[in-house]
């Protein structure tokens, strides 16, 4: 086994276990904690992917951006609502989850087709892009990759984001100002 | 597997590199603090006290390690850990020579400003932790300030970016002294390609850059919590902040992460901005001191002095200036460091194009 199948195996193993004991755990704060970790081990199997950019933004946007986020909502938030949440009724088996478990079990299946029917060591795709030389490695450097195409190919894409961003921007700012006279 | 040996090496390195930094640190902190208000300062312990924070340190290690009974154990036991560890891997992408840096990465600087981030989740950890009511006041007041000079801190470094057109810390080095052999301009008119020296720093290829690396020197005052932005700690108010609860060790790890920091961001502000390992002497005719004080012997000396510079800076000005209040600190940095900075990268972004 080579060094990059024992890290994507270990790294792998960390984002499960992570993401299963961000589910089950009663303790709010802690699984915003853990899920951290599940997304630093995401970042991890990025870099052996060799997308380093788009780990390290993972890094910047989810770690910290968005968990900071979730912790401050926690933490501006009294102690009862959370005592209140973390003791709700923890029956697995009642109808209110009959839809949870069906998207659950109708995933599951499409997943195992998907497994079942593709032989992932000859995909067509790939051995196109191989052969026409067509593939990324570790020496090459990405940035200018990605900012080409940005500017190019996902020209529209990438404004289009950048007009949402912007509404919400000036809907936060909006939703944040003092009425007149209130 | 010598490789591998050698990376370990590296890292055990960087890391004794770190500790010995915040030794010293600490002590030239009392010592410029004791000039500035007219005392002496330590002066007990060994010649002129040197050997002070070195008796501080044995004292920390011998300290019991309390976890106070209400404290959330995990989160508490492993805060002080995650703030040094954010900043120690930081240290991984910074070059400290010509064609010496320990990871040598192509979005160096994008990697260094993602993982310092993680300082701020150890912090809240910390804070919220702790289960102490200043414990939480003082990590939300330094999230809060932390990710709001983020902004100017990012812009500020982008306009050095688009000048330097590379994400690649060596690369922007390489680019500001006489090694690079494509054209540089002083100023943007006068060619210092085989002249370099201090003409050839990012802040003198672009003047404009100065600006920037003031907002850059100021947020990262904000980011690494020191005076005047240290409210987060405010001693008259809130203790200690969110490590009011730590003793021994992990306190100590606390402070390790506050004084890698000030030498972390040093670093970053003269590798993007003060010529990171070139020299500041030029060539003059015949006297070629440029290409004299240039390798990787100079390249180290160099980086350290100026980055030492930068910390002695952050020194004089936490023993001088008064804490800023809360809604002075986001009004400074919503109002006047964004917009500046927003303004730097545009003029960037045209310098970029019509005049380098």
């Amino acid at each position: 086994m080579s060094a990059a199948q024992i890290l994507f195996g270990l790294m792998s193993f960390i984002a499960l276990a992570s993401a299963v004991y961000v589910a089950a755990s009663n303790n709010l704060v802690r699984s915003v904690f853990m899920f951290f970790v599940t997304l630093f081990a995401l970042a991890g199997l990025y870099v052996l992917a060799l997308a380093d950019f788009v780990a390290v933004t993972q890094i910047v946007i989810y770690v910290g951006g968005i968990l900071v986020l979730i912790l401050f909502v926690f933490m501006l938030s009294g102690r009862e609502t959370l005592e209140a949440m973390q003791h709700q009724p923890k029956r697995l088996w009642k109808l209110a989850n009959l839809p949870a478990f069906l998207i659950c079990a109708l995933l599951l299946i499409v997943l195992f087709n998907l497994f079942m029917n593709t032989n992932a060591d000859a995909l067509p795709w790939i051995k196109q892009a191989v052969h026409n030389n067509d593939v990324i490695k570790a020496e090459n450097t990405m940035t200018e990759n990605i900012g080409i195409n940005l500017m190019t190919r996902y020209l529209l894409p990438f404004e289009v984001i950048s007009i949402l961003l912007l509404m919400a921007l000036a809907g936060a700012a909006h939703l944040s100002r003092k009425e007149a006279g209130a | 597997m010598a490789n591998y040996i050698l990376y370990i090496v590296i890292a055990v390195g960087l890391f004794a590199f770190a500790a010995l930094f915040a030794l010293f640190a600490v002590y030239a902190e009392r010592k410029v603090s004791a000039f500035i208000q007219d005392r002496i300062g330590p002066n007990e312990t060994g010649k002129y006290g040197t050997l002070q924070t070195l008796a501080d340190i044995l004292k920390l290690l011998q300290k019991e390690v309390i976890n106070p009974t209400a404290v959330d154990r995990w989160l508490y036991g492993a805060a002080p850990a995650i703030i040094f560890i954010a900043v120690y891997m930081g240290y991984a992408a910074l070059p400290w020579g010509p064609g010496l840096v320990p990871s040598k990465i192509n979005i160096g600087l994008y990697y260094i400003f993602a993982i310092i981030s993680v300082e701020t989740l150890g912090i809240l950890m910390a804070g919220w932790g702790s289960n102490n009511k200043f414990s939480v006041l003082g990590a939300i007041r330094s999230v809060a300030q932390i990710i709001s000079y983020e902004i100017p801190a990012g812009f500020a470094l982008i306009s050095a970016v688009v000048i330097a057109g590379s994400l690649d810390l060596q690369q922007v080095a390489l680019q500001q002294g006489v090694l690079f052999h494509s054209r540089m301009k002083f100023l943007g008119f006068w060619d210092v390609t085989k002249i370099g020296g201090l003409f050839s720093w990012n802040i003198f290829q672009a003047p404009h850059l100065m600006v920037a690396f003031v907002i850059y020197f100021i947020a990262s005052l904000a980011e690494s919590n020191r005076a005047p932005f240290d409210i987060p700690e405010a001693e008259s108010e809130l203790v200690a902040g969110f490590h009011t609860e730590y003793t021994g060790m992990r306190f100590g790890l606390v402070f390790l992460a506050e004084y890698s920091m000030m030498f972390l961001v040093s670093m970053i502000g003269v590798i993007l901005f003060l010529g990171a390992w070139n020299t500041p002497l030029p060539n003059i005719g015949g006297f070629a001191l440029a290409d004299w004080t240039t390798g990787t012997a100079w390249g180290i000396l160099w980086i350290v002095l100026k980055a030492l510079v930068l910390v002695a800076v952050q020194i004089w000005i936490r023993w001088t200036l008064p804490r800023l209040r809360v809604d002075q600190l986001t009004d400074l940095c919503w109002k006047v460091l964004t917009p500046l900075s927003f303004i730097c990268m545009l003029i960037s972004a045209v310098w970029r194009v019509w005049v380098m």
